[in-house]
């Protein structure tokens, strides 16, 4: 065994991530209270020198390294280059609210950065131990985010159920891991693959650990009956570890269900398709009739989350590159709208004031009618709205699934977003037609206004020029 | 019935009894100690599986690391026992039904008959010979073939080091502590301050 | 292999059979037992039991504790490593020092947080 044969170079992007967020943890420590600002330029300058290594690095070719573990393919470069901007883009937002509470602390960007590393090692899994190795890193530095502001009881108690959820919903997947290796012998997610392929007839032992792992990642992802953690974890949390959570680690998510069911699993499509219509169809269900019922806004967005969950998993579900390019396009939007989402809750928040009421947000138009604007694209791409690119989102994942001749289904998903335009548009109501309560002016710092808006306005521009991602997402699974 | 499967039989049953003690005892420190000796029984049905390092560690880790902490939040958290068991039997029933569907599905799915063990004649593993190491063959690949997952746990390791501390240290201004350094650099004039004054007249 | 551990399994059951039977010869068989509850009661200097025996514990006391399981999980890598040293030549040494590395960067930070001190 030689370092050669590792093949480790196509995995530096993770190698200096890792190497960086070990440097900021130690120059951290190091630092006096007032120069905190050192520990955000350095976290912030290293996502943006590994967002340049994935793009140099980028190629077609689908090299495999690490004895099989670690894989490297166009699938993966856009995602990783996606999941890196996004928490660059969360760091922006993270600076004023973490100082307004006093929590502006090294060990958020530490954590932060290595959640993001459990990100692309999941992104980039080729085996089911990294897959879940990556889960676990991405989960644990998850839990202790959510509790990070210490002296918040709600946060405290999102992380407890986020933890214990979590751990079993890990279990689930390991048991189903463990199930599969039983009947095929190997955890390499190509040898599983090859190892299903030459089946004859179906394997019981086989389906029934697929069901695990299904369970496993519809937990990680949320998706109806096993979305129970999504609403309490994204209303207990600080609103910008929400922002995190809700954004990033779908992107993972959505990658882990392709490395496990699409790669892995592939030959048992049959048998999944079916699984993933019933979570689809639930969680397009509860999560927009609920949703409806919510008077805090962090609430309503993860029920939100939820349904937009069910849409990602109807594009999976066609089982087919179309299918798969729609679901990507789906995951990659919706992670910016509901970003740019959370970005106007912290906008609107100041120390000791959440603004997480769906009241707080009356009258946004005579505050700022700039910002109100944004929040108006950004929940009319939520609900779908042209020409906004979550309506070109909504628009790939049906066609998908009238393709495979599920025009019930896209009737039903259909029927779901329109209930769901509701509660997307009494915010605008809110915004455009209630006089405000309180006057306070939105005092945040100018990257995040500069930031914010560069958000709102990339959902509007995708809406309009929407070819060039799609075509994207479209050349990956050719 | 050999002898390997009296013994796995015997850890089994333990291990059978002492998880239900885990579940049902009242004192949550006497749910620990059951754990302890669940732990036990599981290293001990490893060991038939000749995984003698999972065994040694099961028992290294758990009983002698992870089972204290268990017992510390034990005590940490003061619960309130009948409290907690108040909807015991209520769910009880239902608790049961739960568990005799899954118990059925588990037989009927991952039964020997779905792996092939049902066939009379089916080979068991061959039994290694006395100088077989499985300690040696897990080194083997653990630091060569999986060399990236090895270096992903360190980084999980790094990340609960940094959860812990950040989660529960607190810096406590109030407490006071010693300085040796400064005790002895003291001066006798930073301690010390002489007065001149009259003596006072005796009464 | 397994005949190798066959002395720990005969060690495990004399233990057992050794503690059960004083435990049941002292205890219940030779033993004169007529409890009664004032004899069951917990004696706390003739008063009667103020409060539970189970105290809380500081939190401190759980930081240490896990940061101990953390670096005895570590201790855990290094013992098959140790066996194999000369089959895995300088790629183990460099495997199990960028492992080791990982691990240092965290002490260091525990160090200068001040885990470590009591206060």
């Amino acid at each position: 065994m030689t370092l050669e044969m590792l093949n480790y170079a196509i995995a530096w992007p993770e190698i200096f991530l890792l190497i960086m967020a070990s440097l900021v943890l130690v120059v951290d420590v190091f630092l006096p209270d007032e120069k905190r600002n050192v520990t955000y330029v350095i976290s912030q300058l290293s996502l943006i020198v590994t967002m340049a290594m994935i793009v140099m690095m980028s190629s077609n070719e689908r090299i495999i390294a690490f004895n099989g573990v670690f894989v490297n393919d166009a699938f993966a470069n856009v995602l990783k280059l996606f999941v890196v901007g996004i928490v660059a883009m969360v760091f922006v937002y993270s600076r004023r609210y973490l100082i307004e509470r006093n929590i502006f602390k090294g060990e958020f960007y530490v954590l932060g950065l290595f959640g993001l590393l459990g990100m692309m090692v999941m992104i980039s899994a080729h085996h089911f131990l990294s897959l879940y190795l990556g889960l676990e890193l991405l989960s644990l530095s998850l839990y202790a985010m959510v509790a990070f502001h210490r002296d918040n009881a709600n946060a405290s108690e999102a992380a407890m159920k986020y933890f214990v959820l979590g751990a079993i919903a890990s279990g689930m997947l390991l048991y189903g891991m463990s199930m599969v290796y039983g009947m095929t012998g190997t955890l390499n997610i190509e040898e599983v693959a090859k190892a299903i392929s030459q089946q004859q007839e179906m394997n019981i032992v086989l389906v029934f650990g697929l069901v695990f792992m299904l369970i496993g990642v519809a937990f990680k992802l949320g998706a109806v009956p096993f979305h129970m953690w999504i609403p309490d974890v994204y209303q207990g949390a600080p609103t910008i570890v929400t922002s995190y959570i809700a954004t990033a680690p779908k992107i993972a998510g959505f990658a882990m269900v392709m490395r496990l069911l699409v790669e892995g699993m592939g030959g048992l499509h049959a048998d999944w398709q079916l699984m993933l219509v019933i979570l689809s169809v639930l969680s397009m269900a509860i999560g927009n009739v609920v949703a409806i019922a919510q008077t805090n806004l962090k609430r309503m967005l993860a029920y939100s989350t939820i349904s937009h969950v069910g849409f990602i998993m109807l594009g999976i579900l066609s089982a087919n590159n179309a299918g798969y390019s729609a679901a990507m396009f789906y995951t990659l939007t919706y992670a910016l709208m509901s970003l740019g989402a959370f970005g106007i809750i912290m906008l609107l928040a100041r120390a000791g004031f959440e603004a997480d009421n769906l009241s707080d947000l009356k009258g946004l138009n005579q505050r700022s009618p700039w910002f109100a604007f944004m929040m108006l694209i950004l929940m009319f791409s939520m609900a779908g709205v042209p020409p906004t690119v979550g309506f070109w989102a909504k628009l790939a994942v049906l066609k998908a699934v009238i393709d495979i001749n599920m025009l019930w289904l896209a009737l039903v998903a259909v029927f779901f977003s329109i209930i769901g335009v509701f509660y997307y548009l009494r915010i605008i109501k809110l915004m455009y037609f209630d006089d405000a309560e309180e006057n306070a002016p939105l005092h945040n710092g100018r990257d995040m206004q500069v930031a914010l808006s560069a958000n709102g306005l990339a959902i509007l521009a995708l809406g309009i020029y929407p070819s060039s991602l799609m075509a994207l997402c479209i050349a990956v699974f050719s | 019935m050999s002898f390997t499967e009296i013994v796995f039989y015997a850890f089994s049953a333990i291990m059978v009894v002492a998880a239900l003690g885990v579940i049902s005892a009242r004192n949550p420190v006497h749910s620990a100690l059951s754990l302890v000796l669940t732990f036990f029984a599981t290293a001990a049905i490893w060991m038939l599986l000749e995984a003698e390092f999972l065994a040694i560690t099961l028992v290294l880790v758990y009983v002698g690391a992870v089972m204290v902490l268990f017992l510390f939040v034990v005590m940490m958290l003061d619960i309130n026992i009948t409290q907690m068991r108040a909807g015991f039997m209520r769910f009880l029933p239902f608790g049961i039904l739960v568990a005799l569907i899954l118990a059925v599905q588990m037989i009927l799915v991952v039964g020997p008959a779905n792996f092939g063990l049902d066939v009379a004649g089916f080979a068991s593993p061959v039994e290694h010979a006395a100088d077989y190491s499985n300690t040696k063959e897990l080194g083997r690949v653990l630091y060569t073939d999986y060399v990236f997952p090895f270096e992903i746990a360190a980084v999980i390791l790094l990340v609960a080091i940094v959860a812990a501390i950040s989660l529960t240290m607190r810096r406590r201004p109030q407490t006071k502590y010693q300085t040796p350094g400064k005790q002895v650099m003291v001066k006798k004039e930073d301690r010390l301050r002489i007065i001149k004054m009259q003596t006072e007249e005796k009464q | 292999m397994l005949e190798n551990y066959l002395p720990v399994l005969i060690f495990m059951c004399v233990g057992l059979i050794t503690g059960l039977v004083m435990i049941l010869l002292g205890g219940f068989i030779l033993a004169p037992r007529k409890p009664n509850a004032e004899k069951n009661s917990p004696y706390e200097c003739g008063f009667e039991a103020f409060e539970d025996a189970r105290l809380k514990f500081d939190i401190r006391y759980y930081l240490v504790a896990i940061l101990f399981i953390i670096f005895d999980l570590e201790i855990a890598f290094l013992f098959p490593w140790a066996i194999v040293l000369e089959d895995i030549g300088i790629f183990g040494i460099t495997a199990m020092g960028i492992f080791l590395g990982i691990l240092v960067i965290g002490f260091i930070y525990e160090w200068k947080k001040g885990a470590l001190e009591w206060e």
